[in-house]
């Protein structure tokens, strides 16, 4: 280099890095976005890691396969956003499109996926919400008392109309009978806090409404596809068994827990009855921002591709193109670790 | 792809001219990689995998760690670049693992000294039809 020249460097000034600086400030905004991811996730990690409780996939209703799926939909889309950047350079402004194109298609398809999923949350009622969400940690006092509460005003709403249709006297009737249930197991559990039939009858109840896991323990060894079949089994089996505890109401309450294997919430919707997920409320809380989050990113990086897609990609636009690819890359970087953290684990 | 086929040759050939470029040849076997390795850490959800819980959570963490060098590298072109990369990336990275590493005491062992009241009010690992407390979970950490 300068070597050559003894005394006097005839060094060359260079003004920045060796590159554009759009490249650049690329590189530093996605640092800055390392650190955020990383401490979304890091903190995820530690609470998750640190929790007394945590719920199964298939407690908060969360399907690996479909994770899969979008796990290789991004992947994909990475491929061909870079494929979309080898058509630039190429000068093939057709090439480029067509790539980019396809990549939009994927990311606009993830986040639809990304959706379905989320409704999937929704319908269960898992979210979190004020003053307090759905989910109960344990069924205590309070919870059977919720339940009571929520059943006390479906009733009452009932009640209230004049005029019922055949489907709204079937609620009622319904609501009826889980509202004398409910108070008795509150009766039975206000006696005393360590009394072991009131804590029987608000475990039953929680089984009653929404089933929990059960197979979550063995599910590694056992296959974790069974377990939510054979949980609901023993969740019906426990209703059953929950029929008996409360005398008087024996007949109405076993008619009602037919067919009601995945939980009395989830055999008549408008229930909506508090629901207990050991760590459910956590779990909600982490997932709906990490994925939240990213799936913000995955929106902004479709808008980025529709803009760029009424644009001449010919290899003038090559530089733009290697920016917003080393965005998305980064985006499904992201999802790599945040898939196996929140389905497989 | 006529294309692709080109562009293989091309770069492949003289891969130090052509050094901010990776090759089609090689993104695909990036992307049948990345592929693979999905289906490796997916696997250790299937009934198949032999080994215990805490080697599934080894096992995955490395195959995303894996994953993520072969983005980062490739499909990034940092395998390319100069040496501006270790600046941006290695702080990162650093500040990333400190980060987890401080919330460790405050946040991860939280419950070892909670109050009688937290732990009165906190979830138990399992609802079961037995009472609460008799049937403590053998695996906290679950799946």
């Amino acid at each position: 280099m300068s070597e050559e020249h003894h005394g006097h460097l005839q060094l060359q000034y260079h003004p920045a890095l060796p590159m554009s600086n759009g490249k650049t400030f690329m590189w530093l905004f996605l640092s800055t976005e390392i650190m955020f991811f990383a401490a979304l996730i890091g903190t995820y990690i530690v609470l998750r890691f640190g929790a007394p409780a945590w719920p199964t996939p298939h407690e908060v209703h969360l399907s690996e396969p479909i994770g899969a799926v979008n796990t290789f939909i991004l992947i994909l889309s990475s491929v061909t956003i870079v494929l979309s950047l080898e058509g630039a350079r190429a000068n093939r402004a057709g090439l480029a499109k067509l790539f980019l194109l396809a990549t939009l298609v994927l990311g606009s398809i993830f986040l639809l996926i990304k959706a379905y999923e989320y409704q999937a949350k929704f319908s269960h009622g898992i979210y979190p919400r004020k003053p307090r969400s759905l989910i109960y940690e344990r069924p205590t006092l309070a919870y059977a008392s919720d339940v009571r509460q929520r059943l006390t005003q479906i009733t009452a709403n009932l009640t209230a109309k004049d005029t019922r249709s055949a489907a709204e006297q079937e609620q009622l009737e319904v609501a009826t009978i889980l509202l004398a249930h409910a108070a008795e197991v509150e009766r039975l559990a206000a006696k005393s806090e360590d009394n072991p039939a009131g804590i029987l009858a608000l475990n039953q109840l929680a089984e009653m409404i929404a089933p929990a896991g059960h197979g979550a323990a063995s599910s590694h060894a056992g296959g974790g596809h069974h377990s939510s079949q054979e949980a609901a089994g023993e969740g019906a089996a426990g209703g059953e068994a929950a029929g008996e505890e409360a005398p008087g109401e024996t007949g109405g309450l076993d008619q009602l827990l037919q067919g009601a294997d995945q939980g009395l919430n989830d055999k008549y919707h408008w229930l909506k009855l508090p629901i207990v997920i050991p760590g459910g409320n956590m779990w909600a809380s982490t997932y709906f921002l990490l994925t939240g989050f990213h799936a913000l990113h995955v929106l902004v990086g479709l808008i980025a591709f529709a803009i760029m897609l009424s644009m001449q990609l010919d290899i003038r636009r090559a530089p733009h193109i290697e920016n917003i690819g080393l965005y998305w890359h980064f985006v499904d970087l992201v999802w790599i670790f945040l898939f196996p953290l929140l389905y497989l684990f | 792809m006529a294309h692709s086929s080109e562009a293989t040759v091309g770069h492949g050939d003289t891969p130090h001219e052509h050094h901010q470029h990776g090759s089609i040849g090689t993104y695909m076997a990036v992307f049948v990689a990345l592929c693979v390795l999905t289906g490796a850490s997916f696997f250790t959800y299937s009934p198949l995998w032999p080994f215990s819980d805490h080697v599934a959570w080894a096992f995955m963490m490395a195959v995303s760690c894996t994953k993520a060098m072969l983005v980062i590298l490739f499909f990034m072109h940092l395998k390319y670049e100069a040496n501006w990369k270790y600046v941006l990336t290695v702080p990162a990275t650093f500040m990333s693992i400190f980060l987890v590493l401080m919330l460790v005491p405050d946040v991860g062992l939280r419950m070892r000294r909670a109050s009688e009241e937290r732990l009165r009010y906190m979830a138990v690992p399992q609802v079961t039809d037995t009472p609460a407390g008799q049937q403590a979970a053998p695996h906290p950490d679950g799946h």
